[in-house]
């Protein structure tokens, strides 16, 4: 809660996530069987998520979905950290019916680069990287039909990215479609 | 009953109009005659805003804290207030209010510490200007004075 | 994708966004040879808000009222879900009495949606008359809502960590009465529908989607349940205190339109069984939690997903430590179950895709956000 935050240090350390290590046969062997790809197990809130490495975000869900049971993908999402240098965090949530146990598979990844689609492993990651394409710009390789889904096929830039503002995006509107200054 | 006879004798058809006829009575009537009959709307209605004024001295309750115009999700409350020299309290000059943009979700009146800002039952809030939707502080305090249209 | 739609022997048909029986401003690009459906394309997107954007420029509090708008049949549902994942972040709970009477009001929100989801796509399909009743029905509902908190659809009916409004005197009388009535007017439309061999002939066998379909593609909800997958996340992963109540998952084997017709409607009277529970011995108590002034969660995140009338309503919020949020992402249920269109509706006929549509129960709310 807010009491636990450091409230008036000057060089304020820049508060991390206090996570919790995540024991348990199912981390177990996601350690052995992809070793150095999956660097972390953890735990958040009593919510487990892996790390993993870009390139083997793909093979890890699909071990998961084949040897773990987790056959019900959840979604996909992304958030973006334009301080970092591998700037967008790729997030996706499985869950298996089998265990009752929801999942997260993070990964970072950086602007120009190109992960792999899960598409092949889950039909319905179709519209959630999509989605996730139409609001980050990543582009997902291998992908059946990348294309904008929810903002029109003419629209420029990426709306959740954190560099693009609301203001801005209104600010240009008005100059472009009726000529003069905003009033914003 | 076998099915062939079901349907021979309309049992489905019969059974469905039962019920149609059931809510013929007149008390099953739900139709609101709104122009004619104003509905009765609950305590709790969440409709155009008031600015309350003390009923004693005429006095307005607010006290330009601030507060409703932080809570607001739209940012559409604008707080005037000059501080007075000898009481040392801020006092309320202007007060806006922007109707168009509100969406009722209540934040500002559960921020008023004093409830000086309510939302009424009042909900015939159409005007025929986007101005007309800019509330001041006199017609929050008096309400709306609707024109009728001819 | 434009170019495989210019085939001699194919009717591209565009079916919305102004289409009725679309339930809003979907557009589904029909790929026709007659009267068989060779393939469907959804094109969705018109009724994006941007919600996920105005989360990031507003504080916790404030993004509340936001949430009802993004699936406005069920708007209840979607603020419990926002609030859930708040506390979650906060590690908060609301209080007994409070969780109590979130129970009450968002089951009676399920049956309103399911009401109006029964009134509109009978009326899809022909059948005129059950849309008066469901809506009679559903105002009694929304009365209640009004009588609530003062509003009948975007209610904001909960807050970070509680109640706002304390329940009204006569709350429990009412929704009682409620409950009194309700299963013999669900009787009523079993009575125009269930048996009724036009309603059998065009809602049995269309819209198959079957388990692993459902699971490929993440569709949850009564879609998923008419498969046969008894997975309901009250059950399964219970939250708000429905541990305490007793209640069935119905399932049917299905998986097809008529079975999600008969989910959805037993599952009205299971919420009916949960209400009459949960309104006997809601207990006496605070209904907010205490330290909820300023909503400033630690650096973290968390996803917290409940079950809504439509599926897995899913909120996953990412906090910097400061008062707004970092990042939220809404895991609507509509978006994906939707995205299975395209298997149930292919080789259908066209008349049917109506029916599809209508079962899936989507908002385009929801699905645009």
């Amino acid at each position: 809660m807010s009491e636990q935050q450091p409230s008036k240090a000057a060089p304020k350390p820049a508060a991390v996530m206090e996570s919790q290590p995540w024991a348990g046969e199912l981390p177990e062997n996601l350690r052995t069987q992809f070793s150095e790809d999956v660097p972390e197990t953890s735990q958040y809130a009593g919510q487990p998520y892996v790390v993993c490495k870009p390139d083997a975000a793909v093979a890890v869900l699909r071990y998961l979905k084949e040897r773990e049971q987790f056959d019900a993908l959840v979604d996909i999402t992304a958030v973006d950290y334009p301080s970092r240098e591998a700037r967008f965090e790729l997030i996706y949530i499985v869950y298996s019916h089998a265990r009752n146990q929801r999942l997260r598979v993070k990964t970072s990844i950086g602007a120009a680069s190109r992960p792999r689609t899960l598409t092949a492993v889950f039909t319905g990651a179709n519209w959630l990287e999509r989605e996730v394409y139409d609001m980050f710009g990543i582009v997902f390789d291998g992908h059946p039909g990348l294309h904008r889904i929810l903002l029109p096929e003419e629209w420029t830039g990426f709306p959740l990215r954190k560099d693009s503002s609301i203001l801005g995006m209104d600010q240009a509107w008005v100059k472009d479609n009726l000529g003069i200054e905003s009033g914003q | 009953m076998p099915e062939w006879l079901r349907r021979f004798l309309l049992i489905d058809l019969i059974q469905g109009m039962l019920v149609t006829f059931r809510t013929q009575h007149p008390k099953y009537i739900n139709t609101e005659q709104y122009p004619e009959e104003r509905p009765r709307v609950a305590e709790r209605y969440r409709g155009a805003p008031r600015l309350n004024i003390n009923p004693e001295n005429g006095e307005t309750l607010c006290i330009a804290c601030d507060l409703c115009a932080i809570a607001c999700p739209e940012n559409l409350i604008v707080v005037g207030s000059v501080r007075n020299p000898e009481t040392r309290r801020k006092e309320l000059t202007t007060f806006t209010y922007d109707l168009s943009r509100c969406m009722f979700c209540g934040l500002c009146e559960d921020a008023c510490p004093v409830d000086a800002l309510e939302l009424t039952q009042d909900f015939e809030l159409a005007s025929f200007t986007r101005e007309g939707q800019i509330w001041d502080r006199q017609m929050l305090e008096e309400g709306p004075r609707p024109s009728p249209y001819r | 994708m434009a170019d495989t739609f210019l085939d001699a022997q194919e009717l591209v048909l565009n079916m919305g966004p102004q289409h009725p029986s679309t339930h809003g401003v979907l557009r589904v690009i029909l790929k026709l040879d007659g009267e068989k459906v060779l393939g469907t394309e959804c094109v969705i997107g018109y009724l994006h808000r941007g919600v996920e954007k105005i989360a990031e420029h507003r504080t916790y509090a404030q993004f509340a009222p936001y949430v009802d708008r993004m699936d406005y049949i069920s708007a209840v549902s979607n603020g419990l879900g926002y609030c859930l994942a708040v506390e979650k972040l906060l590690n908060a709970e609301a209080p007994p009495r409070a969780r109590a009477v979130r129970v009450i009001l968002t089951e009676l929100n399920r049956i309103a949606s399911h009401l109006l989801w029964l009134g509109t796509h009978a009326l899809d399909i022909g059948a005129i008359t059950p849309l008066f009743y469901t809506f009679r029905e559903r105002e009694e509902i929304l009365a209640i809502f009004e009588n609530y908190c003062g509003a009948r659809l975007t209610t904001h009916a909960f807050r970070i960590g509680g109640l706002q409004y304390e329940t009204y005197s006569g709350f429990e009388e009412q929704v009682k009465r409620f409950c009194d009535t309700f299963p013999a007017h669900v009787d009523e439309y079993e009575t125009l529908l269930t048996g009724n061999p036009i309603w059998r002939d065009r809602l049995i066998g269309v819209g198959l989607l079957t388990a692993e379909q459902c699971k490929d593609y993440g569709v949850t909800g009564p879609v998923l349940r008419a498969a046969g997958v008894a997975w309901d996340l009250r059950k399964a992963q219970p939250y708000s205190g429905y541990e305490q109540y007793e209640f069935e998952v119905p399932t049917r084997s299905g998986g097809d339109t008529y079975d999600r017709y008969l989910v959805r409607i037993e599952e009205m009277r299971q919420s009916v069984r949960i209400i009459r529970q949960a309104v006997e011995r809601i207990p006496e108590g605070a209904i907010m939690a205490k330290g909820m002034k300023v909503i400033k969660p630690p650096v973290g995140e968390a996803y917290v997903s409940i079950e809504a009338p439509k599926g897995e309503l899913g909120y996953f919020i990412v906090s910097d430590g400061s008062i707004h949020p970092y990042r939220v992402r809404v895991r609507p249920p509509s978006f994906l179950n939707l995205q299975a269109l395209e298997v149930m509706a292919k080789g259908s006929l066209v008349a049917d895709v109506v029916a599809i549509i209508g079962t899936i129960d989507i908002v385009l709310g929801e699905v645009d956000r």
